[in-house]
């Protein structure tokens, strides 16, 4: 193993953290379980009273697609910064880095193995959704945005999980702290109850910051392929990104202020 | 040379954990034994030399972060898979693949382990796991942080004889933290003694021996009887239940253990035993910082 530089990416590596990811119980209970409930129930309960089919058929594919924000949410986001924080605490990145094993390389295998989890997970959610619930088919375009717009947030919420565990390194303060943002996300971007059109715009103004808020109240539109203005989607994207990327930088800051042997 | 080290300080606030004023060299096959008690400064300057703590001084070497292997004294590993996964990917490779950590993983009897947990491990096969690992990295300087502590007196001396067996002719240089001093005995020639972040002594282990203790020394039991057949011989310091005593030559040698054998005592005679070579090492470094000349 002497000199002998380690790739970004291997297969034992991706294969390690696809089971560091599956190992987490709390992952199946509130990535893939409760998305699937709630969408039945919330479905049901909004159904009840519909009767043409057609309507029914375009709420419960409005109200699915917008559920399936929550898998991103709850398996990269609260999932991930639970099992970060308590590795922190444990010391197992370093442990890691004094193999060699640098944390940017655990990152990297970290979001490839998130991004298979999730779209697995996906196609579980939708096979439950096809054998369970009057969906709408999607225009080919809308399903490829979708997944990538899902994709692209499971990255972000990773970064900012990653980001959130590494700086405050313990898991009390870190659960705490992706709590807060998990349901500030939920409440804002409309999925409490609080619909978009009917918030005040003070809290609009943040509504729009946030591109939980467009999968939730666009993407029926998108997922139907009828037009629809993309940049503010985008912009909210990229604002994430950013943040993300700050978080990012900060965790390297800290680490670097001690001396790194060449 | 390996590694230098000069003017070494690391603090925690306001506690100065280490502060090593004499330069310490490492050179390339050395095998060193670190010691001194709870809190002396050991795990720390493990720690400041593979910079994951502050410090200030300087720390020389031309080898690279992946060139330097170690043992830590806590080692925790993810929970969520069997060992297996985690060996596999750290090292990237399969071990049904790989007939040297095959080798290894036969060698510390680590096979039946490799399908359980790491917390689902005994101490002895957790710190066997991470032995392992270090193992294969093949570094040209290896660090071993107490891999020993909290196992049973037979288990530890297992491993330490399958550790000493594996490095027997390799040109590793190992630096080797230990409490017990038997099992560095055979291990090491060189010794760095560490008091309260301080640093008591560095050297080869029989020209430290020489300095502090003589040519050989004859320990037994503290007992009065024993006291007074030994009163007139040159007495160095020792642990309180035993009485050590410092032989300059052969003839002193003699005159003492037949005399002791003559009475029917027993006695034990050594030219290495650290645990009296670090007493009298602490004991002549605090003399000579209250200003009293040490003479053993
Ligand atoms: N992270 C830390 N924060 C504050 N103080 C620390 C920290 N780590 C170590 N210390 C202090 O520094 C001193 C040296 O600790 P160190 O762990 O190096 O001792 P050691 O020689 O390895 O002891 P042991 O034999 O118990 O492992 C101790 O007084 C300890 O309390
Ligand atoms: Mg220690």
């Amino acid at each position: 193993m002497t000199n002998k530089t380690r790739k970004s990416l291997t297969l034992q590596m991706l294969l390690f953290e696809l089971r560091n990811i599956t190992g987490n119980p709390y992952v199946h209970l509130f990535g893939i379980a409760m998305p699937i409930l709630m969408s039945y129930i919330i479905i049901r309960g909004v159904t009840m009273e519909v009767s043409d089919p057609a309507l029914l058929c375009t709420i419960s594919t409005s109200v699915f697609l917008g559920i399936g924000v929550v898998i991103p949410m709850a398996i990269a986001l609260m999932g991930y910064a639970a099992t970060r924080a308590q590795e922190m605490e444990k010391g197992i990145p370093e442990r890691l880095e004094l193999f060699g094993i640098r944390s940017s390389i655990t990152l990297c295998n970290r979001i490839a193995a998130e991004l298979i989890f999730i779209l697995v997970v996906f196609i579980l959610y939708f096979v439950y959704g096809c054998l369970f619930l009057e969906l709408e088919p999607p225009k080919a375009s809308g399903a490829v945005i979708y997944t990538i717009s899902m994709l692209a947030l499971t990255i972000i919420l990773l970064c900012i999980a990653h980001g959130i565990a590494s700086i405050l390194k313990k898991f009390g303060p870190t659960y705490c702290v992706v709590m807060i943002l998990y349901f500030t996300l939920m409440l804002f971007s409309g999925m409490m109850g609080l619909s978009y059109d009917n918030m005040p715009s003070g809290i609009q103004f943040v509504a729009k910051l946030l591109p939980t808020t467009y999968l939730n109240k666009d993407i029926y539109t998108i997922w139907v392929g009828e037009s629809c203005r993309f940049a503010p989607m985008i912009q909210s994207y990229l604002l994430w990104a950013v943040i993300a990327g700050i978080l990012l930088v900060t965790t390297a800051e800290i680490k670097q202020k001690y001396h790194k042997l060449p | 040379m390996l590694l230098s080290i000069e003017n070494l300080t690391v603090r925690y606030g306001p506690e100065t954990a280490l502060n090593i004023d004499q330069p310490i060299h490492i050179e390339e096959g050395e095998r060193i034994g670190i010691i001194g008690s709870n809190g002396a400064g050991k795990t720390t300057l493990v720690k400041s030399i593979l910079g994951l703590v502050p410090y200030q001084g300087t720390i020389q070497t031309a080898l690279t972060r992946d060139q330097i292997a170690v043992h830590m004294q806590f080692n925790e590993y993810a929970d969520s898979m069997p060992v297996k996964y985690i060996m596999e990917a750290i090292l990237e490779t399969k071990i049904s693949k790989n007939k040297k950590l095959q080798e290894l993983i036969g060698y510390f009897e680590f096979g039946e382990c490799l399908k359980k947990r790491y917390t689902k491990l005994s101490g002895g096969q957790k710190q066997r796991f991470t032995i392992i690992l270090v193992m294969m990295q093949e570094a040209p300087l290896t660090f071993y942080d107490e891999v020993t502590s909290g196992l049973d007196f037979e288990t530890r001396q297992k491993l330490m004889e399958k550790l000493a067996n594996w490095y027997r002719n390799k040109n590793s240089s190992l630096c080797i933290v230990s409490h017990y001093y038997d099992e560095l005995e055979n291990l090491v020639d060189k010794l760095l003694i560490l008091d309260k972040g301080r640093v008591v002594a560095y050297g080869k282990t029989e020209e430290l021996f020489r300095r502090y203790c003589g040519r050989a020394v004859i320990i037994l039991d503290n007992t009065p009887e024993n006291e007074i057949l030994v009163k007139d011989h040159k007495r160095l310091a020792a642990p309180a239940h035993l009485i050590a005593l410092s032989c300059d030559n052969e003839s002193d040698e003699r005159e003492v253990t037949s005399r002791l054998l003559a009475h029917n005592k027993n006695y034990k005679h050594s030219s290495r035993d650290i645990e009296i070579l670090s007493i009298n090492a602490k004991k002549a470094l605090f003399m000579k910082s209250e200003g009293i000349s040490y003479d053993k």
